[in-house]
């Protein structure tokens, strides 16, 4: 059997993008301000300075490295600033009560 | 017409290769250790063929190949002889590593009177049998972890579940790591937070959820009150996933592990088999703490049920039309397919790291809809019903 490739990536692919603390290349996609994807490669891996300081969660599923929370900001803000494409074309969504304490 | 139109009025085409003939390299689990020990020889169905499972009275648990390389008789129809398995047929005894140990009758046991051996792993109260279509033993670093909580005081022992499922391949099953949208469909939650982790030969989920009101009604005020649960759950491998479960309740957590696990019987059924263990409450005997565990296996159970219904009778489809609220299901597929190649031929595409994290809060604002309507219809269908009931009887 042979995986085909993701209709999705089709109208948008994943985008490189480098991690400013670490300089680690990964390729991300945001489908929406919700949702993001993260392909890593051998070499980002090994150069991720959050990977390389954690140690493993308790449980029998802990030593799955949870996510760089300096890449997550990283993705975030390259979506802000439009370096990184949303699939779904929506204005960043704003916290309704903040609104309403404007009206 | 213009490529645009062409795409309009094209019919999408569901495209499915035929199940794959071989089967996963990766550690299987076939059942509890404490149903093997029993003194009697067992046959399984499994990866094609018939294995037979015995354990002799050093207590190592042994897979043979099922069938006796002197006449072919099933040697799961024979009978445990000290530390061997003997032969229904003529009695030749079988040891553990596959050797040919003794014929009765003879006076020497004739070259290459060797079957199949399995290599296994009997851990945390579950056996355990290692597969490879390449014939090469367990790497070192392919291991299934250790549970912690298992054989633990407070904790119960395992309640488990068997069940044979025909009319589908095994990998089926493994879609649900990414399947958001089928925990409030198929298993009544709402997944508050979802994300995926695929790295090397393991393949996480975690997920937040809270129970759906229109199936499981909120206890009266002043009772306790579920609050949820958070999910921590990886597959080890191809077969064997292990869940780090809690349930929050207003006066507590409840920690639990559950497992789903399967071996195939061929390329078109397998075994599911899953089980579950829970801390013991303060304040709770044996007895209720198991009752417990048993309450929560008979939901899952519930739930694995309506996923099976789905299962036989659904199409392979190795092309899904996919939403951009889905999850990662191209490349979960990329990191199953690890398991179904040579080891040689993995690259790296199927182990490297690979994330997907989704804030439900969208697809909550809906199914929250649904199921405030489904509560209203309901309430309103007891109202009138009562309305008819009061008008024949009187209250009482």
């Amino acid at each position: 059997m042979s995986v085909r490739p993701d209709n999705r990536l089709a109208d948008g692919p994943m985008t490189p993008l480098t991690c400013s603390a670490c300089g680690a290349c990964v390729e991300a996609r945001k489908s929406s301000w919700e949702q993001s994807t993260v392909q890593w490669h051998a070499d980002s891996v090994e150069r991720c300075l959050e990977r390389r300081a954690s140690t493993p969660r308790p449980g029998p599923n802990g030593a799955a490295f949870a996510g760089c929370q300096t890449l997550k900001q990283e993705i975030r803000e390259a979506a802000v600033l439009g370096r990184l494409p949303i699939q779904i074309d929506e204005d960043l969504p704003t916290n309704p009560l903040n609104e309403e304490a404007h009206a | 017409m213009s490529i645009a139109e062409v795409a309009d009025t094209e019919v999408r085409q569901i495209e499915a290769e035929a199940a794959p003939t071989r089967f996963a390299r990766g550690w299987h689990c076939l059942g509890l250790e404490r149903d093997f020990r029993d003194g009697k020889p067992h046959r399984i169905n499994a990866f094609g063929q018939k294995l037979v499972v015995f354990s002799g009275e050093d207590g190592t648990i042994n897979v043979l190949d099922g069938y006796c390389r002197h006449m072919g008789a099933d040697l799961s129809e024979g009978t445990i002889k000290g530390n061997e398995l003997a032969c229904p047929f003529h009695d030749w005894r079988w040891g553990g590593d596959g050797r040919c140990k003794q014929i009765p009758y003879a006076r020497r046991v004739p070259l290459r009177a060797r079957t199949a051996a399995w290599h296994t792993l009997v851990q945390d109260g579950m056996l355990f049998l290692w597969n490879d279509p390449e014939g090469n033993p367990p790497p070192a670093d392919v291991t299934i972890p250790k549970i912690d909580s298992y054989g633990k005081d407070d904790w119960t022992d395992w309640i488990w579940y068997t069940t044979v499922i025909e009319g589908a391949n095994c990998r089926e099953i493994v879609d649900n790591v990414v399947d958001m949208a089928h925990f409030f469909y198929v298993h009544y939650s709402f997944p508050t937070h979802f994300s995926n982790i695929f790295e090397g030969h393991t393949a996480t989920q975690f997920m937040k959820g809270e129970g759906r009101e229109d199936i499981r009604p909120k206890g009266k005020p002043g009772t306790r009150q579920s609050l949820g649960s958070s999910s921590v759950a990886a597959y080890h491998g191809p077969s064997f996933m292990i869940d780090d479960l809690v349930y929050h309740y207003s006066d507590g957590d409840v920690p639990s592990v559950l497992i789903n696990c399967h071996y195939p019987i061929d390329s078109n059924s397998f075994v599911l088999q899953y089980g579950v263990i829970v801390q013991k409450q303060p304040g709770l005997d044996d007895e209720a703490a198991e009752a417990m565990a048993r309450r929560q296996g008979d939901f899952i159970r519930l739930g694995f049920e309506q996923d099976v219904a789905i299962w036989k009778t659904k199409a392979r489809i190795d092309n899904p039309l996919l939403c951009e609220e889905d999850g990662p299901v191209y490349q979960l597929r990329r990191w199953y397919e690890q398991f179904y190649v040579d080891v040689a031929d993995v690259t790296p595409e199927m182990t490297e790291r690979f994330e997907f994290e989704i804030d439900t809060s969208r697809p909550n604002e809906a199914w929250r809809r649904e199921v405030e309507e489904n509560i209203a219809r309901r309430d309103a269908e007891a109202a009138a019903a009562a309305a008819t009931a009061g008008s024949s009887s009187q209250p009482v």
